[in-house]
């Protein structure tokens, strides 16, 4: 127990004692906190402007985050610091637009719009924001600390009982089924995750010949990660917004609205009581549907506010506000379960290596840029007495998801109330200007032009995706976990002395490869 | 984008230009882009990186290093062979990159005679290594073992490791399940989570062996091991072969003789100047710098090509 103390404060010390950004009064302000808190505001920001959304922001930033930084383990906590501020920034201000201006900044908040924009409608659109941020933060609260007490254990576990057979069956049964779960349906994920996989193949595996490469030498180490994932999520985001922009689909903005006189406009007496049971539930759905790779915020939005209509009918008493016309009930509900599934959403990031979202991604691509450290069970290696710097940056991501919460707490309801303004910028100076920011920041880290053709390349594919109803996140995990894959099996082949059966070679194994062929069958069944 | 660079590079040049560097002959007629052979963060990357900072520090040239990975330093070598001569380009790999890999990969315009070698850094201290607690510490429990039947895994990082082990269990009587992992570290990590039972590790094992967590069971080079002295060595177990190497600096064939002599003589300045990070890092991790530049450096490259050509004869013969 000792050993695990001595690490969650070495991670601590990492934070607090990192390089320092600049001193003040004698004493250095670490750089890595100061990180969060820009994130924080940038992500708070970024929720709050419809179009743009978390990962997007993640997405521009890494490149950008890295040439600052630089690639030593010393540039890991910062640039982590940042990319969780922004991630949880981006959940609290999604909810902004969406009650201020009825338009969900963020897809997951599309819920929030449904109770929050009435309340803002009848004269109380602070206490709706307020409602919104407290909800949000302590979801978001809850499902960290379930990451923080359950990764480690998860990770200890699946490393001392799962052998290189077994490891690569689950990593079957993430991709297989994160394709059942995204999207319209099993097919179209199927198929999402079998090209992310052939695209990874190129230019990888063992032999020295380089694969698959068609005599381009550029590709000889493969596609850039970082030029494929920005084209196909953020370009081809991109492109289909200047498609619907041409072709008028662009919804309007609604005007601000009008208030009524004479409603305080703050929270209101008993407002927290009300509202924590619907908190506290709408959490726990969060944190289970986070914890589950694949499976997005919306869903969770969702079924916490089904919970939540359901419970407050059967309790409702007369004086009440229905849910659809401003309850407090609602947005709560909303706001806390999309907000717990960010934190539950690092557990198989962490602890498996398996990222199940799209935030989880860029921070997979923020470890494998840098480098020193590589998410997956060996992280949470409690080795003495040589420490494990690993693990230390792992705490040192717990500690900076903490201080995200603090900030969070403290400031964050008072930035998000003044973001209101972002939701009126126009599409059409919204998408180039972001498009211009992500063709530098990837220039930036690759500095070839090569690597702006692959963007390019990928970002008419990401189009493609989204003209076709084909689900792209799919698509870019499976494209990161391909290289993984590949090499487990190729050691599990291997380790079992050539045994081509080796996926079911253990009970375990067995039933991992059952459950991804259940995950097929019967969530596409239940689709229909 | 070299525009930009130049005159940066100059200006940055200038500002940092210490006493020394002025008494030397050549400087680098821009700056001289490393590639490195390495996935980013790694002991061998750090090395690198140690290495251009001390060459920056020292002599006021401007390094930029570049990763080029993958491919065991085959598609570091395709990019570096059509780079400048002029001293500009330079690349970090290692000594089997230049020799094995590129004779198993059999390309003709990537043979050894294409490239220039600059300077050694530090030799491999390759051994057979386990984990200390573990059912196989010592090489008679692996031999042990393997007679009554068990299945043992043996972790390779590269191909030249696993043809080694391949023709090591053959002459032992040995069938081992020869499993292919990424770099010393994956081998290392396998050990840890009980995926492998043993495995080459070419001198990152040094930090773990001291404290005890890990064993050199054998030592894979033609000498005793610095951190394990009574180990065995492996061709007195049975093993035809060995795995000896380098890391070292490589520049593009036919390249300008005084940027040769000027950039291996700078390399060691840095490596052997206890003063510096560079020096720091290869003592603790790779067991001290061995450097080897010039007509020495060439008889030893010719040397291991000649061997790496015996041993694949061999393995493919098998």
């Amino acid at each position: 127990m000792s050993e695990v103390l001595n690490y969650i404060w070495l991670g601590v010390l990492a934070v607090f004692t990192g390089p320092d950004l600049f001193s003040l009064f004698g004493i250095g302000i670490p750089v890595a906190p100061i990180m969060v808190l820009g994130g924080l505001l940038t992500g708070i920001a970024v929720g709050a402007t419809p179009g743009l959304a978390g990962p997007m922001a993640m997405a521009i930033s890494l490149p950008i985050l890295i040439s600052i930084f630089g690639f030593t383990p010393d540039a890991l906590l910062p640039v982590f610091g940042f990319l969780i501020g922004i991630m949880k920034g981006a959940t609290v201000g999604g909810a902004v637009p969406a009650i201020l201006f009825n338009m969900p900044g963020t897809p997951d908040a599309l819920m929030t719009t449904l109770d929050g924009y009435p309340m803002a409608q009848s004269g109380q659109p602070r206490r709706a924001l307020r409602i919104a941020q407290l909800s949000s933060v302590t979801g978001d609260t809850f499902s960290d600390i379930v990451l923080f007490v359950c990764a480690p254990f998860l990770a200890v576990v699946v490393e001392a009982y799962l052998d290189l057979p077994e490891k690569t069956a689950l990593l079957i049964l993430s991709i297989t089924f994160i394709a059942a779960v995204m999207g319209s349906s099993v097919g179209k994920g199927l198929l999402a995750v079998g090209l992310g996989l052939l695209a990874s193949f190129v230019g990888t595996g063992q032999s020295l010949t380089p694969r698959l490469t068609f005599g381009v030498p550029e590709l000889s180490g493969g596609f850039p990660l970082v030029a494929a994932i920005l084209g196909v999520l953020i370009v081809g985001e991109i492109f289909k917004g200047i498609e619907d922009l041409v072709r008028g689909g662009n919804s309007g903005r609604k005007g601000a609205q009008t208030l009524a006189e004479g409603v305080k406009d703050r929270l209101q007496p008993g407002d927290i009581r009300r509202i924590a049971p619907y908190v506290g539930r709408s959490a726990l759905i969060g944190t289970i549907i986070g914890a589950l790779p694949g499976v997005g915020s919306t869903l969770a939005a969702t079924l916490g506010y089904s919970y939540a209509t359901r419970r407050h009918k059967a309790r409702k008493q007369p004086e009440d506000t229905a849910f659809g016309a401003g309850a407090p009930e609602g947005i709560a509900a909303t706001e806390a379960a999309n907000s717990a599934v960010s934190g539950a959403n690092l557990i198989p990031v962490l602890s498996l290596g398996i990222p199940g979202n799209a935030a989880a991604v860029f921070l997979i691509l923020a470890a494998d840029s840098i480098g020193g450290f590589n998410p997956g069970p060996a992280v949470f290696r409690f080795t003495t007495p040589e420490v494990n710097p690993e693990l230390v940056i792992a705490f040192g991501i717990f500690t900076l998801m903490s201080i995200g919460n603090l900030l969070n707490w403290l400031i964050g309801g008072s930035f998000m109330r003044s973001m209101g303004v972002l939701a009126r910028i126009p599409q059409h100076i919204l998408l180039p200007v972001v498009l211009l920011i992500t063709l530098t920041a990837i220039y930036v880290q690759e500095t070839s032009l090569f690597a702006l053709w692959v963007t390019f390349g990928f970002g008419i594919l990401g189009y493609l995706f989204r003209r076709s109803d084909i689900p792209v996140l799919p698509f870019v995990i499976a494209f990161i976990l391909a290289q993984p894959l590949e090499q487990t099996a190729r050691e599990a082949f291997a380790a079992t002395g050539a045994n081509p059966w080796f996926l079911f070679s253990s009970v375990t194994s067995a039933v991992f490869m059952l459950a991804s062929l259940a995950a097929v069958v019967l969530l596409g069944r239940n689709r229909m | 984008m070299k525009d930009i660079f130049k005159p940066l590079a100059v200006a940055a040049a200038v500002l940092a230009m210490p006493a020394a560097a002025v008494a030397e002959g050549w400087t680098p007629p821009g700056p001289i882009t490393m590639m490195i052979g390495f996935a980013a963060g790694g002991g061998a990357d750090t090395q690198a990186r140690l290495v251009a900072q001390g060459l920056e520090a020292k002599y006021g040239w401007k390094v930029l290093p570049q990763q080029v990975d993958g491919n065991s330093g085959l598609n570091l070598v395709a990019e570096l062979v059509n780079a400048p001569t002029d001293g500009t380009a330079i690349g970090m790999v290692v000594s089997e990159s230049l020799t094995y890999s590129m004779m198993a990969a059999g390309n003709p315009d990537l043979q050894i005679d294409k490239f220039t070698a600059l300077a050694t850094t530090a030799s491999f201290q390759t051994g057979l290594v386990a984990m200390a607690e573990g059912n196989f510490n010592t090489w008679d429990k692996v031999a042990a073992a393997a007679k009554a039947g068990e299945q043992i895994r043996f972790g390779t990082a590269s191909d030249r490791q696993a043809d080694v082990a391949y023709l090591f269990g053959k002459a032992a009587g040995i069938d081992f399940n020869i499993v292919p992992v990424k770099g010393g570290a994956g081998v290392m990590n396998g050990l840890r989570g009980g995926d492998l039972d043993i495995g080459w590790v070419a001198g990152a094992q040094s930090k773990p062996v001291t404290q005890g967590e890990m064993v050199n069971i054998a030592s894979a080079i033609p000498a005793k091991l610095k951190d394990s002295p009574d180990a065995p060595l492996v061709t007195d177990l049975g093993s035809k072969y060995v795995l000896d190497g380098y890391f070292m600096f490589v520049a593009p064939g036919n390249m300008d003789p005084e940027a040769r002599k000027a950039l291996g003589d700078a390399i060691r300045d840095v490596l052997n100047d206890p003063t510096t990070e560079a020096n720091g890092l290869v003592t603790k991790v790779f067991g001290g710098p061995d450097v080897i530049t010039g007509e020495a450096l060439d008889a030893k490259m010719s040397e291991m090509n000649t061997a790496a050509a015996t041993m694949l004869k061999d393995a493919e013969s098998n």
